[in-house]
C-alpha cells in the first residue's frame, strides 16, 4: 500500500458489521472508494445495500469496523454532523419533504452552517445543470413526477458541495425513459469531479456508469472488480444480466 | 335569528378561533417534531393563566404585557423540562406509551403544584377593559376579545414566520416530514427537538395568559381546553399548522352556534363529539384531504 494511493482514497470501509436490534444483516464488508471514481454496489433485495449505505451517512450504529473518509474516522460520528465532510447521502425512497418546495428541499440541502453562505450561489448551479427543477421550483415535491422527484433528491445531496456522493437506487420505480435521464444526470455530476458511490439493483446500468464495482450478496461482498471484467464474470452475467449461456 | 345575530355569532366564533388556534399550536410543533403527545400542555396553559395573573395582581403589569413576557419564560421552562425529562423519552417515529405516561404525570403533578401555591379559589383578571364593549352600527365587539384574538393571530403569525423564513424553521418543518432526511442534511435532532418544545411551551404559557383573560381559572383550567387542543390538531391532521387555523375555526363555530340549539351546559360535549367525528370519518386531518392527492410516490 504505497502513500500515493492513500492520498487517493476517499473512502475506505473495514470489516463493517451492522444490526437492527439483534439481528445483524452486514457481515465483515470492505469497501474503497477513490478519488473521482463511480463506484457501484449491486446485488439482489435484502443484499445489504441500503443498511451498508445508511451506515455510511450515520443513520444506523455501526456495531463493528471503520469507516474512513476523507482521511478521517468518522466510523461514531453523528449523522448530521457528516455533511460537514461532504459526505452526502442520496436515499432510497428519496425522502425529500413533500409539503415543502423543491427550492425549499434544494435548499435545506445546505443547512449545515458552514454550508449556508453559499446556498443561493450553489442553488443557481443547480438549476443550470438541471433546467428542469428550476420550472419546479415553487411546486411542492409531493406533487412531482418520481423522475423529478429523484432529480430533486439529487439536487439536494449536491448543494451540500459533495466530495461523496451516495446514491441509493437512484432509478427505483422510474420509467425505462427516466432510468436514462437519471443515469444521464449521475453522470453529469460525475463529470463535475464529483466522487460516487451508487447503489442499485439494475446492474447493468449501475456496471456501466462505474469504473468499479462490488457485489453484495446476503450482507457480506461476493464479488468486486474493475466493471468490465465484472460484467465480463460469469457469476453476474447469470445472475444479473440475465444472460443465460 | 336576524342577519344581525348570525353575524354577531361568526364573529364572537372568529374571535374565539384565534386564541383556541394559539393554545394548540404548541401542542401540534411539539407532536409534529417529537411525536409526542403533550398532554401536560393542560398544566403550562394553567401556569401560564396564574403567571400572568400574578404579574398583574402584586405589579400591577398589564395581562398584555404579561403575555408578552410569558414567551421568553414558559420558553426557558420548557427548555428545562426537556433537559430533565423529555429527552430521555426513547425517540420514536410514533407516540409512545412511556411518552403519555409522563406527561400526564407531569400535567398532574403541575395541577398538584398549583392547588399548593393557589389553592382551589377560582381567580379572573379584571382590568378596566374587561367589561368594554365597542359597538360598531349593530355589531358588538367586546373589547378584550378583540385584543386577545390579536395578540392570539400575531403570535401565530411570527411563528409562521419564523417556519417559513428562518433556518430553524425549516429544521423544524423538515423534521415534521421525514426526520431522517433532516439527519443527513445536518439538522441536529435533539437540539431542534428542544427548542421545538421550547416554543411549545412558550406558546402555551402565552395560551393560558390569554385564555385567563377571558375565562376565570383554578389549578385545574387546562383540562376542558385540552380536550379542545386535542379535537383542534385531529381535525387539524396533526402536523399541520394551516390545518390548526381551520381545526380551530371549525370548533369555535361548531361551540358558538351550538348554544342556538343546544343549553350550555352542555357545551363540552360538542368538543367530544367533533373528535369522535374527526377521528371516524377524517383520521388524517382536513389537512389530509389535500395531501392524500400529493402523496409521495
Ligand atoms: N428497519 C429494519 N429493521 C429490521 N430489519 C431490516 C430493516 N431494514 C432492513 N432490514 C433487513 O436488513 C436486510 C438488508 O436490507 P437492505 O435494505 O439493506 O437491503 P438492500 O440490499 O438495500 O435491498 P433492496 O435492493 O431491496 O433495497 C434485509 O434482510 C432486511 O429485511
Ligand atoms: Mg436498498
Amino acid at each position: 500500500m504505497g502513500n500515493r494511493q492513500d492520498l487517493n482514497r476517499l473512502l475506505e470501509v473495514a470489516n463493517l458489521e451492522l444490526a437492527y436490534e439483534t439481528v445483524q444483516v452486514v457481515w465483515g464488508v470492505n469497501l474503497k472508494v477513490s478519488r473521482g471514481q463511480v463506484v457501484s454496489i449491486i446485488g439482489p433485495n435484502g443484499a445489504g445495500k441500503t443498511t451498508t449505505l445508511k451506515a455510511l451517512a450515520g443513520l444506523i450504529p455501526v456495531r463493528k469496523g471503520r469507516i474512513i473518509f476523507d482521511g478521517q474516522d468518522v466510523t461514531s460520528e453523528p449523522a448530521h454532523l457528516r455533511v460537514r465532510h461532504h459526505l452526502c447521502l442520496v436515499p432510497e425512497g428519496r425522502q425529500l419533504w413533500a409539503r415543502m418546495t423543491v427550492e425549499e428541499n434544494l435548499l435545506m440541502g445546505a443547512f449545515s452552517p458552514p454550508l449556508r453562505a453559499k446556498a443561493h450561489q450553489n442553488l443557481n448551479r443547480i438549476y443550470e445543470l438541471f433546467p428542469q427543477l428550476k420550472e419546479r421550483s415553487k411546486q411542492a415535491c409531493g406533487t412531482l413526477s418520481g423522475g423529478e422527484q429523484q432529480m430533486c433528491a439529487i439536487g439536494r445531496g449536491f448543494m451540500a458541495e459533495p466530495l461523496l456522493l451516495i446514491l441509493d437506487e437512484p432509478s427505483l420505480g422510474l420509467a425505462p425513459i427516466l432510468v436514462e435521464q437519471v443515469f444521464q444526470m449521475i453522470s453529469r455530476i460525475a463529470a463535475e469531479g464529483v466522487t460516487i458511490l451508487l447503489a442499485a439493483q439494475n446492474a447493468n446500468q449501475a456496471l456501466q456508469v462505474a469504473q468499479y464495482g462490488y457485489v453484495m450478496e446476503a450482507g457480506r461482498v461476493a464479488l468486486e472488480g474493475v466493471s468490465d471484467e465484472l460484467r465480463a464474470s460469469d457469476h453476474v452475467r447469470r445472475a444479473y444480466l440475465g444472460v443465460s449461456n | 335569528m336576524s342577519a344581525v345575530d348570525l353575524l354577531n355569532l361568526v364573529i364572537a366564533a372568529l374571535l374565539l378561533a384565534g386564541v383556541y388556534a394559539a393554545m394548540s399550536v404548541g401542542m401540534t410543533i411539539v407532536y409534529g417534531v417529537m411525536k409526542i403527545v403533550n398532554l401536560a400542555h393542560a398544566g403550562f396553559l394553567m401556569l401560564g393563566a396564574y403567571f400572568v395573573y400574578e404579574l398583574y395582581a402584586r405589579f400591577s403589569i398589564d395581562p398584555l404585557v404579561g403575555v408578552v413576557l410569558a414567551f421568553p419564560v414558559f420558553f426557558f421552562i420548557g427548555l428545562a423540562v426537556h433537559w430533565i425529562l423529555i429527552r430521555r423519552i426513547p425517540s420514536s417515529d410514533q407516540p409512545t406509551l412511556t411518552s403519555l405516561l409522563l406527561l400526564f404525570g407531569l400535567w398532574l403533578v403541575l395541577q398538584n403544584l398549583g392547588y399548593l401555591i393557589w389553592g382551589n379559589a377560582d381567580r379572573a383578571i379584571l382590568t378596566p377593559r374587561t367589561l368594554y364593549v365597542l359597538q360598531i352600527g349593530p355589531i358588538s365587539f367586546p373589547a378584550v376579545r378583540l385584543i386577545v384574538f390579536g395578540a392570539a393571530v400575531a403570535s401565530i403569525g411570527g411563528l409562521e414566520l419564523v417556519l417559513h423564513k428562518t433556518w430553524f424553521g425549516g429544521a423544524v418543518r423538515a423534521l415534521m416530514q421525514n426526520s431522517d432526511a433532516g439527519r443527513i442534511v445536518g439538522v441536529n435532532v435533539e437540539k431542534t427537538a428542544r427548542i421545538a418544545f421550547g416554543v411549545g411551551i412558550a406558546f402555551a404559557g402565552a395560551a393560558g395568559g390569554l385564555l385567563a383573560m377571558l375565562y376565570s381559572f383554578s389549578p385545574d383550567f387546562g383540562g376542558s381546553f385540552l380536550l379542545r387542543a386535542f379535537v383542534i390538531i385531529v381535525l387539524g391532521g396533526l402536523e399541520s399548522f394551516a390545518g390548526v387555523a381551520i381545526g380551530a375555526l371549525i370548533l369555535a363555530l361548531a361551540e358558538t352556534f351550538s348554544i342556538l340549539v343546544l343549553p350550555a351546559s352542555y357545551q363540552p360535549a360538542i368538543a367530544f363529539s367533533l373528535l369522535v367525528l374527526a377521528l371516524v370519518v377524517l383520521p388524517e386531518g382536513v389537512a389530509g384531504l389535500w395531501n392524500k392527492r400529493h402523496r409521495l410516490a
